[in-house]
């Protein structure tokens, strides 16, 4: 059974994931063990950082947050041990996230309809007692799904507070709190900055977590309005009598009645149907509706005729059953169960910034503890090294990028939305951008689910009907008289009709009641040849046959228009076969001819033809009856059918399609250039399946199946050597026997694959075959069958108009307008925010050099602290945050639609070679920048930097107030502390100043920025920069830069990154590939 | 399993055998990329060593750029005690030998023999002007005498312990040099004058000691600061100045207990100082002079 299969699948997974994060903890043990007594903070740190790695589910959060407030308070070896009972109770956690077990599904189609009856001790025609039902209400429920279990709204909230990036603030925060509480123990005049950091980090944290938060609430309110608040009711029969009650109230054993537009209540063991249709797609996703009968006809319940589901819609006649499952029991709550017990993984963001806070880490821990030691070296005090080790620790922490990501990722989403790509979740913005398969169902997303009239026979030629949506596609000639014959047949051999009320839309967007087919024919005609409803009051009917399956053709008589005719007009539609064998003429070009074997042959041309298209053929034939035979006033009795049926007048063939929307080619196109593999996965037959896939081009043109081969080679599929088909068409039950190696070898080694026939599952079954190979896939969808899928794969993405709730549920994205099309700008701009964010974040790193440093000699070479905390505040949360979140708007530097996607285990968001460029070369122009500010202030006011080395004792030493400067002169405390907050206002300015720079020089990674022009920039940026910074300049005790060549004195350090980074970019062009590119291209 | 690979991806990663990579890299790719930085940081030393030439050229040797900043010079005293306390023990040899010792180092340059020796005698009260003609730098400027001897009681050369045995302390003040400062207009020289200290004692109670300080004594008479020791011209231009110095010697302060005492600069023209910075025209310091064991 598919069940137990996809069970053991995602069984495995489970199993996976534990072993993985048991060792990742065990990692991070022994790491913070071998650091000994003096790095307590660090332990802790990293303990925290190795935990940012889990997905946080709830125990673990609280206990981590219980073992972070405990261990501020508690000694070193507490929080170890506690970290290690942290790291238990996460495998529990996580091992105990099994997906429900289903059971064996039922067998109520396989009893007789006694049997069934007996089983559920209800009657055939009284249905049940209402005690009985009550009694089977109080004992299964009531009849309707459970929702998922949804997460309360305030671990929705901690999640984004404690999530991901956040982790790393909130650990930089507490040992800020750590550190001022050492300081607050060793001495009299603790100074406030560590505590003022710590506080701004938490408030950081905090505000930014909210305004995520309403994000995403934001968007989830958005989701509830699709919700359709209409309570269902179902017809029943208990105890002899129809009665309408809440459907809610159905249970097993209940006689249930259902008519056409009806939603199927709960699943149904049909007894008796006329002529009942359903429409399973949004289980099965097959688009053609199914007919329901009494009889058995397949092992499968999901195949078989004599069960309807539940949620599905009944389109047509009447049928009455026994109610067998309600409730979550039913195929579709077992699919819903089998999506909430489904754990999606990580976003690739989420894993970007994984790795990017694992590099920081990294980065602050090393120069953390070099200094430490440095420190210890140079004979400062245990405590004082330890402050100075968290101090550098927090300085690496980029207090501004978590706001800053965050909001470029809100913009991108906006826009997003703006182009009918709703994204649920902000980090999936970046996902479909990282996407290397996308995973399209058919129905509704590739196609318009909308049976169109695609190709026409007559007069011995195919004519192409027009299917796009603005019927701006070929016409055919209109003028024949034989066309004029078919649109009669067509428009009176049709039962469906428009819905009252619609005249002012167009023809096409119009609702119908009718099978789809006999819509399609009927909106066809009515856009050719005008009001259909005129012809069929002109030709008054007489008397009707139905469609049944063992005629296989429908029929009816109709009065003529010519009033002096009165002669009947036979006219009869149905498969092409049939008619045919009742034809003995055709028509040709408004002429009776006789049909003779060559017609006969080119007729079965056509059929073929259009068949192999993947279209539904219909034939049509006429006779006009003898008015001898038949006079005016004849009582045509159609169930012992008194007229003749045979030695007709055959008219031609109309075929129909699913057509495929009209951006879709393109968009397929496009996608294909951007390296994604886009692949089909439908409950259709093979043959429309591979139609629509040619149609669409996801299978491109010359592109051929193992099939095709064969054929046009003449040789059995057997010899054919599968490497040389790059596309393939697989059937669902193929796909059942495959092994896992056969699945990959196929998923591997085809560029273009469509899978039809394929159920929920096995929907799944591809999600992770592609998953396993390394792609990122997304998975679009509207039906239940496809939320496993959906919620299995990187990013699912679900249908806003046709999806049912249940895919919504389970998606993480929602296209509004269904267009596959619009996946496109997702990608397009999924990249582009990747890219943009890489800028952001060189941007935002860069100023962590000029605001480490001066702390660094600080502590090593004893000079006047040159820059302070509140200025590194000032830049990271205030100059730097505009200009970084201007480069979000930046424009793509060339066709990204036009490039591979990016593989996600090589190309980082954050890379070493970022960090080098970042840290190692532009960081230390800026930091040269500031120090240069810096000694010049010093200088002008008397102390050249020769006297600065080793002053700092002195100098922050509150009871020398005569320290002598460089010409003799004296200065009291008061008096050279204004010096020292001049310099940090100068340093601030002069980072200011080279952010400048480095912002244009982020705006390309590899263009010039000549040729990406200032557009998007920046210049009001710049401005948005400076005023903050004046404003701080002018209203904080510091005294202001008083001096005008104070505020300049990093310019030339400007210039400087500016020439140099264009100078790379001029070498990363001129030489593709070369050393250059490959240490710097970031 | 998958401990394994973890493990001999690390190992890997620090020394691959095969492809001969330290951490990620073969040997030249690691040459390449140090040399790379040392060209580059040796580059960027000597556009930071260019610009801080620069720099440096516009800047004068004798006098400083700007000295907006010691508008008010600041004051201060000697000894200077642990944190501005100076609290000794009379009967405690110990506790005050450290006060004796730093007022020997810090008067010895005054010495009458040592000031005649480098520097000479000056017309007193007023300004001892040594202007440049020019661009002609009238270098080296001379220096005026400020002997030992004007301290007289408080020059440690009759009382050896500066009056700390008897618990008559001496306390050296002095005004920080400021290159250029003329203290003192229409031939008004500054001088110090000391008294009690206000300080807060609670929540808007304030208390002074004023009663318990007793008589005091200045040296040189009246603490004035002589014109002739100004203006200053510099470490440079003029090596062998000599600060001038006032000391107060108090007479009969109360004894055993905490006496906060602030002494000022009276002059014509200098202006207040912020009100931030203590010892801007002014010093203040305790005294706890003990007498039991």
């Amino acid at each position: 059974m598919a069940y137990s299969q996809c069970f053991s699948v995602s069984l495995s997974h489970t199993n996976t994931h534990t072993h993985t994060y048991a060792l990742s903890l065990s990692l991070s043990l022994s790491l913070s063990l071998s650091l000994s007594l003096p790095s307590l903070s660090v332990s802790l740190f990293l303990l925290s950082l190795s935990l940012s790695s889990f997905s946080l589910s709830l125990p673990s959060l609280s206990l981590f947050l219980l073992s972070l407030s405990l261990s501020l308070s508690l000694s070193l070896s507490l929080s170890l041990s506690l970290s290690l009972s942290l790291s238990l109770s996460l495998s529990v956690s996580v091992s105990l996230s099994f997906p429900p077990s289903l059971s064996t599904f039922q067998t109520e189609h396989k009893m007789s309809i006694e049997e069934c009856c007996r089983k559920f001790n209800t009657d055939i025609v009284q249905g049940l007692t209402n005690a009985k039902a009550a009694e089977f209400l109080i004992r299964d429920g009531p009849n309707c799904l459970t929702p998922p279990p949804t997460t309360p709204e305030w671990i929705k909230f901690c999640r984004q507070l404690f999530g991901g990036f956040s982790i790393l603030l909130w650990t930089g925060a507490i040992l800020c709190f750590l550190a001022y509480a050492i300081q607050a123990a060793t001495e009299d005049e603790p100074a406030g900055d560590n505590l003022y950091l710590g506080i701004v980090l938490s408030v950081v944290v905090v505000v930014t977590g909210c305004f995520s938060y309403f994000q995403e609430a934001k968007s989830s309110k958005i989701m509830e309005s699709f919700k359709n608040m209409v309570p269902q009711q179902a017809l029943v029969i208990r105890e002899g009598e129809k009665m309408t009650i809440n459907a809610e109230e159905v249970v097993a054993g209940d006689l249930v009645e259902v008519k056409g537009g009806d939603r199927i209540p709960a699943d149904l063991r049909v007894v008796s149907a006329h002529g009942c249709k359903v429409d399973n797609s949004s289980l099965t996703g097959e688009s053609e509706p199914q007919s329901r009968s009494p009889d058995c006809t397949h092992d499968n319940p999901l195949e078989t005729r004599n069960v309807a589901f539940f949620s599905t819609n009944c389109v047509e006649g009447t049928a009455r059953g026994i109610v067998v499952c309600t409730g979550d029991r039913t195929v579709m709550g077992r699919i819903a169960t089998l999506t909430s017990g489904l754990e999606s993984g990580k976003t690739p963001i989420a894993k970007e910034i994984e790795h990017f806070i694992h590099l920081i880490t990294g980065v602050a821990v090393f120069l953390g503890i070099t200094f430490f030691i440095l420190a210890v070296c140079l004979g400062y005090t245990w405590l004082e090294a330890v402050i100075f080790l968290i101090g550098i620790i927090v300085a690496n922490v980029p207090e501004g990028l978590l706001a800053t990501v965050t909001v470029c990722l809100t913009l991108t989403a906006k826009r997003m939305a703006k182009k009918n790509c709703l994204v649920k979740n902000l980090e999936a913005v970046e996902t479909l951008g990282s996407t290397s398969t996308i995973c399209s169902d058919k129905t509704g997303t590739l196609t318009q689910n909308r049976m169109t009239v695609a190709h026409m026979w007559f007069d011995n030629q195919i004519h192409e009907a027009d299917t796009t949506e603005d019927q701006s596609g070929a016409s055919f000639d209109k003028t024949s008289a034989s066309w004029a014959a078919l649109a009669r047949v067509a428009a009176l051999c049709n039962r469906a009709v428009f819905k009252a009320g619609q005249d002012q839309l167009p023809i096409l967007k119009r609702d119908t009641a009718g099978d789809a087919s006999e819509s399609a024919l009927l909106k066809c005609i009515e856009l050719s040849c005008g009001s259909v409803k005129q012809i069929r009051e002109k030709n008054k009917k007489v008397a009707e046959i139905p469609f049944n399956s063992t005629n296989k053709y429908q029929l009816s008589v109709h009065e003529t228009e010519d009033p002096n005719d009165n002669r009947y007009l036979l006219v009869m539609k149905g498969a092409p076969e049939r008619i045919l064998d009742r034809c003995t003429t055709i028509i040709i070009q408004g002429k009776e001819q006789p049909m003779d074997e060559e017609m006969k042959e080119s007729f079965q041309n056509a059929y073929m033809e259009l068949g192999g298209l993947g279209e539904r053929v219909l034939g049509f034939c006429h006779l006009l009856m003898p008015e001898d035979q038949y006079p005016k006033g004849f009582a045509f009795d159609c169930d012992d059918v008194n007229f003749t049926t045979e030695s007709l007048c055959f008219v031609g063939l109309m075929s129909m399609i699913d057509p495929p929307r009209a951006a879709v080619p393109d968009a397929v196109g496009k996608c294909r250039s951007a390296g994604i593999k886009v692949i089909m996965v439908t409950g259709d037959h093979p043959i429309t399946a591979k139609a629509i896939a040619k149609g669409v081009g996801i299978i491109s043109e010359g592109n051929e199946t193992v099939e095709d081969i064969a054929s046009r080679l003449n040789i059995p599929v057997s010899q054919v050597n599968p490497r040389d088909a790059k596309a393939c068409v697989i059937h669902g039950t193929d796909l059942k026997e495959l092994s896992q190696d056969q699945m990959d070898d196929i998923l591997r080694n085809h560029t273009e694959i469509v899978f039809a026939r394929t159920s929920p599952q096995q929907k799944l079954i591809i999600v992770e075959g592609c998953q396993r190979l390394g792609a990122i896939v997304a998975v679009t969808g509207d039906g239940v069958n496809d939320s496993p899928a959906l919620k299995k794969a990187d990013i699912g993405v679900a249908m806003g108009i046709s999806g049912s709730d249940v895919s919504k549920q389970a998606a993480d994205m929602i296209l509004l307008d269904d267009n596959f099309a619009s996946i496109v700008t997702g990608v397009e701009e999924g990249r582009l925010i990747f890219d943009n964010l890489k800028k952001s974040i060189a941007y935002t790193l860069t100023s962590n050099i000029p605001e480490i440093t001066p702390f660094l000699l600080f502590i090593i070479v004893n000079i006047p602290l040159p820059l302070g905390t509140i200025t590194i505040l000032c830049i990271d949360l205030g100059t730097d945050m505009v200009p970084a979140i201007s480069l979000a708007y930046e424009a793509a530097e060339s066709d990204i639609m036009k490039r591979q996607p990016r593989n996600p285990t090589r190309d980082k968001l954050v890379n070493e070679r970022l960090i080098s460029i970042a840290y190692g070369q532009i960081g230390m122009i800026q930091a040269l920048g500031g120090f240069f500010s810096y000694f010049v202030i010093l200088a002008e006011n008397g102390f050249l930097p020769s006297i600065l080395v080793g002053i700092r004792l002195n100098w922050d030493d509150r009871a020398c107030n005569d320290l002598e400067d460089s010409y003799g002169q004296q200065w009291t405390y008061e008096q050279r502390k204004i010096v020292e907050f001049t310099c940090h206002t100068a340093f601030f300015v002069s980072i200011v100043v080279v952010q400048w720079a480095d912002v244009i020089v982020c705006k390309t990674r590899r263009n010039s920025v000549f040729q990406q022009g200032m557009k998007h920039t920046n210049i009001l940026y710049i401005l948005l920069t400076y005023l903050p910074c004046c404003v701080f300049i002018n209203l904080c005790p510091p005294p202001p830069l008083s001096r005008p060549s104070w505020w300049f004195c990093a310019v030339p350090y400007s210039v400087l990154i500016f020439v140099y980074d264009e100078i790379r970019k001029l070498l990363i062009r001129r030489n593709p590939g070369g050393w250059v590119e490959r240490e710097t291209y970031y | 399993m998958a401990k394994d690979a973890e493990k001999s991806t690390w190992k890997d990663f620090i020394w691959n055998s095969r492809t001969r990579e330290f951490c990620g890299r073969t040997g030249s790719s690691w040459g390449l990329i140090l040399l790379f930085y040392l060209v580059f940081y040796i580059f960027l030393a000597g556009m930071f060593c260019l610009t801080m030439y620069v720099m440096l050229q516009t800047l004068d040797d004798y006098k400083p750029t700007w000295q907006d900043r010691l508008g008010t010079p600041g004051m201060m005293i000697r000894p200077r005690g642990k944190a501005m306390e100076i609290s000794y023990n009379t009967t405690n040899t110990e506790t005050w030998d450290m006060y004796i010792k730093t007022l020997d180092n810090f008067l010895s340059p005054y010495n009458n023999s040592l000031q005649a020796e480098k520097n000479e005698e000056c017309t007193p009260d007023q300004y001892f002007v040594q202007a440049d003609s020019g661009d002609v730098k009238n270098n080296p400027k001379r220096s005026c005498q400020f002997n030992r001897t004007f301290l007289e009681k408080c020059s440690g050369l009759d009382d050896h312990t500066y009056g700390y045995q008897a618990g008559k302390p001496c306390i050296i003040i002095k005004l920080n040099r400021v290159i250029g400062m003329l203290p003192g207009k229409d031939g008004q020289a500054p001088f110090v004058t000391c008294g009690a200290k206000r300080y807060k004692v609670g929540k808007d109670e304030w208390k002074e000691d004023s009663d318990k300080i007793g008589e005091v004594e200045y040296y040189p008479e009246n603490g004035t600061f002589n014109l002739m020791y100004y203006p200053y011209y510099g470490k440079k231009a003029q090596v062998n100045y000599s600060q001038p110095l006032v000391a107060i010697k108090f007479l009969n302060i109360t004894l055993n207990e905490d006496i906060n005492i602030e002494c000022r600069i009276i002059s014509n023209n200098i202006p207040p100082g912020s009100v931030r910075d203590k010892f801007a025209g002014k010093v203040s310091f305790k005294l706890r002079i003990n007498t039991k064991g």
